[in-house]
């Protein structure tokens, strides 16, 4: 399907890619293209550092919805939205929290503050949750998730499942009663086990911090169906038909490479592959012509002093975009047939400048939706 | 601005990081071989990657394992497992004890969904292989998730007031603290690579201000040639020819102009981290990774002023 299907259609898209493939402006020039198309759209990023600010000429933006203004005429909205995990992790807890006195109990916990605040992973544990609401609010038509720039980047995925299997209560209840009988002879091994483990469990994390884990559970323990059920709802969210992945590459060998992983993941977990954009590529029309018959007399005419060098310098150059130009042709090509039938793929020239605002946003739509 | 890189190679332990795609790898790959060359046991390690690209540099497949690729030079890539097995094995002192522990669901369970464990054994290793080694090289993941690894052990240390596990971060901080170890960061002539550079920069030192953030390297960089005379003829030119292939040809060159501009203004903003600036050569994109990585090596020995005899450089 062409990305201006998807973005007539679709209600959420995630743009995957490894890093420095432009994932971030191609999930911008999306969102802004669904408001073109006179959609609610919403880009979010889940990416720790602050390039979506960036790559739309802003300064900042913080972890509320930021609303971008566009010209009069646009049809649809641009909002705009980073992630700031640990008070991301607070909004979700005071949702999730069956009542205030568990909520603040929470907030006071020495082992969730360091967690919320300074833990990797934390960003990706929370972002699929706060992207469920965003998706589940109703305030856009058109969600654009940009994902962090890790080459395992699917595993952001997982990380509800992750949560909730750290909250599980069956292991919650192991851990926390060890020497609580279990039937039978292969559970009293098992058991024993337990306890001896429980020991050396104590031994490396000390006793004072076991204690600190325990009272941690215990408050959480309220909250494990919670985060269950909204993590069953955050991967029928990635499965659904209203969904597209867009695997975002550049033309160069180790892009190719994760585009190829990625291709394969998706396939497995039979996830929406929707698009593919191949981005920054080089294009040359001509072969390096005579330079110097071209344009030699014209040049000397303007400046005989430097005419030499510079003509000298311009075939060189051309022949090197040539050379450059067949080279990725050819990797395009690779993608492409690696991509698989059925799955779109939108070629985006090198732009020849950066692309950091709305305005040079705006010159990548025609590549994306025709 | 141009700096000193030979303070890199007079380290111990070397992080290596920066913005996704701005070639990290590639540059501890080289940073590696330099080292080697200089005749210091060194060994260029990834962190439980999924897809290591050393293997296409070095030609030999990267285990958990230190691999020898070249004289003085190992490649490796750290697994969770093992790494955690050999950490816990580090404080209960028996492999079959350890064994009985890694087996236990809920401890295996609980140590893969506990954030920070994973970024803190992995700098254990670190801290391992640094004992056996004159030089670690560590090909570190993105800016951002950089700066979260290297910060657990801080965090440990707040939540952990005693036991093995504070020893450890205790460990990891004095390591990170060292005047020979120091993290490297990679940049690449574009403004958001600038911006994401500068500010990985703030974050560290705001964060954790004993390690040392000798250098910044800015790959990719054009050097500009061409003359303000060139330059305005150049535009002359594009207001004559406006059709066919002279266009084509004007535009290759103005975007080549365009990169010198670029690498001109990084290297500006960049006097904003007051730390030299090593700018290593643009080189042709055809080339495959082992050549790059090999021509790269050849230029950081240049900037750091080290004579040596690079195998199978440019």
């Amino acid at each position: 399907m062409r990305i201006s299907e998807l973005l007539r259609t679709r209600k959420l898209l995630v743009c995957v890619g490894s890093g420095g493939v432009g994932k971030t402006t191609t999930a911008a020039s999306l969102a802004l293209s669904g408001a073109h198309a006179g959609r609610r759209a919403l880009v979010l990023t889940i990416d720790p550092a602050r390039r979506l600010a960036n790559s739309l000429g802003l300064s900042e933006i913080g972890n509320h919805e930021h609303r971008i203004s566009l010209p009069d005429d646009c049809p649809g909205e641009l909002w705009a939205m980073m992630l700031d995990a640990p008070s991301t992790f607070d909004d979700v807890i005071r949702r999730v929290a069956p009542n205030e006195a568990t909520r603040d109990a929470i907030y006071a916990n020495r082992i969730y503050r360091s967690i919320a605040a300074s833990f990797s992973g934390s960003h990706e544990y929370m972002a699929t949750e706060r992207l469920f609401d965003v998706v589940q609010s109703g305030r856009y038509d058109l969600v654009v998730l940009d994902t962090p720039p890790v080459k395992n980047a699917l595993d952001f995925l997982d990380a509800p499942g992750r949560l909730a299997r750290f909250l599980d209560k069956q292991v919650m209840k192991r851990l926390l009663t060890p020497h609580e009988e279990e039937a039978g002879f292969l559970g009293g091994i098992v058991a024993g086990t337990t306890a001896v483990v429980y020991r050396l469990l104590g031994h490396i994390f000390g006793e004072a911090f076991l204690g600190d884990i325990a009272a941690f559970f215990s408050l959480f323990k309220d909250l494990y169906d919670g985060f269950r059920a909204r993590h069953e709802a955050v991967e029928r969210l990635f499965a659904d038909s209203s969904t597209g992945f867009i695997v975002v590459a550049a033309p160069t060998e180790p892009s190719i490479e994760v585009a190829n992983f990625f291709f394969a993941e998706l396939r497995s977990r039979s996830l929406p592959f929707a698009a593919l954009v191949v981005n920054q590529v080089h294009h040359a029309s001509f072969a390096t012509p005579d330079v110097e018959a071209l344009m030699g007399a014209r040049a000397r005419e303007l400046d005989a002093g430097v005419s030499g060098p510079l003509l000298a310098r311009l075939g060189a150059a051309h022949s090197r975009l040539v050379a450059l130009a067949g080279l990725e042709a050819r990797r395009v090509a690779q993608l492409r047939g690696q991509a698989g039938r059925g799955v779109a793929v939108h070629v985006v020239p090198r732009m020849r400048e950066e692309v950091h605002d709305l305005r040079s946003l705006a010159a990548l739509h025609p590549f994306l939706v025709t | 601005m141009t700096g000193d890189a030979s303070a890199l190679f007079r380290s111990r332990v070397l992080f290596v990081t920066g913005k996704g795609g701005v070639g990290k790898t590639t540059t501890a790959a080289a940073v590696g071989r330099v080292a080697a060359a200089t005749g210091r046991r060194t060994l260029v390690m990834e962190v439980d990657n999924q897809h290591p690209s050393l293997p296409a540099i070095f030609g030999k497949p990267a285990a958990h394992q230190p691999v020898e690729v070249e004289p003085n030079l190992w490649i490796a890539n750290t697994e969770w497992q093992p790494a955690l097995e050999d950490w816990v094995e580090s404080i209960v002192s028996m492999r079959r004890l350890v064994r009985l522990i890694m087996k236990n669901r809920v401890v295996s369970l609980f140590l893969q969904v506990t954030p920070g464990a994973r970024d803190l054994v992995m700098l254990w290793r670190v801290s391992e292989l640094a004992k056996s080694f004159d030089l670690v090289v560590v090909d570190m993941p993105a800016s951002g998730n950089a700066v979260a690894m290297l910060s657990v052990p801080l965090t440990a240390e707040r939540l952990f007031p005693s036991g093995p596990i504070r020893a450890c971060a205790e460990a990891l901080l004095a390591m990170v603290a060292r005047p020979d170890t120091a993290l490297v960061l990679v940049a690449l002539p574009e403004e958001m690579v600038v911006n994401e550079t500068l500010e990985t920069l703030e974050r560290l030192q705001a964060g954790m201000p004993t390690l040392r953030v000798p250098i910044i390297l800015l790959n990719r960089a054009s050097m500009p040639t061409l003359s303000e005379r060139e330059r305005s003829l150049l535009r002359a030119l594009e207001r004559e020819f406006t059709e066919g292939v002279a266009v084509e040809v004007l535009e290759a060159g103005a975007w080549e102009e365009g990169l010198e501009a670029a690498t001109g203004e990084a290297l500006a903003r960049l006097q904003e981290a007051k730390r030299p600036v090593i700018a290593l050569p643009s080189l042709p994109r055809n080339d495959g990774a082992r050549r790059v990585a090999a021509q790269m090596a050849s230029a950081l020995a240049r900037g750091a002023g080290l004579r040596v005899l690079l195998r199978g450089g440019a």
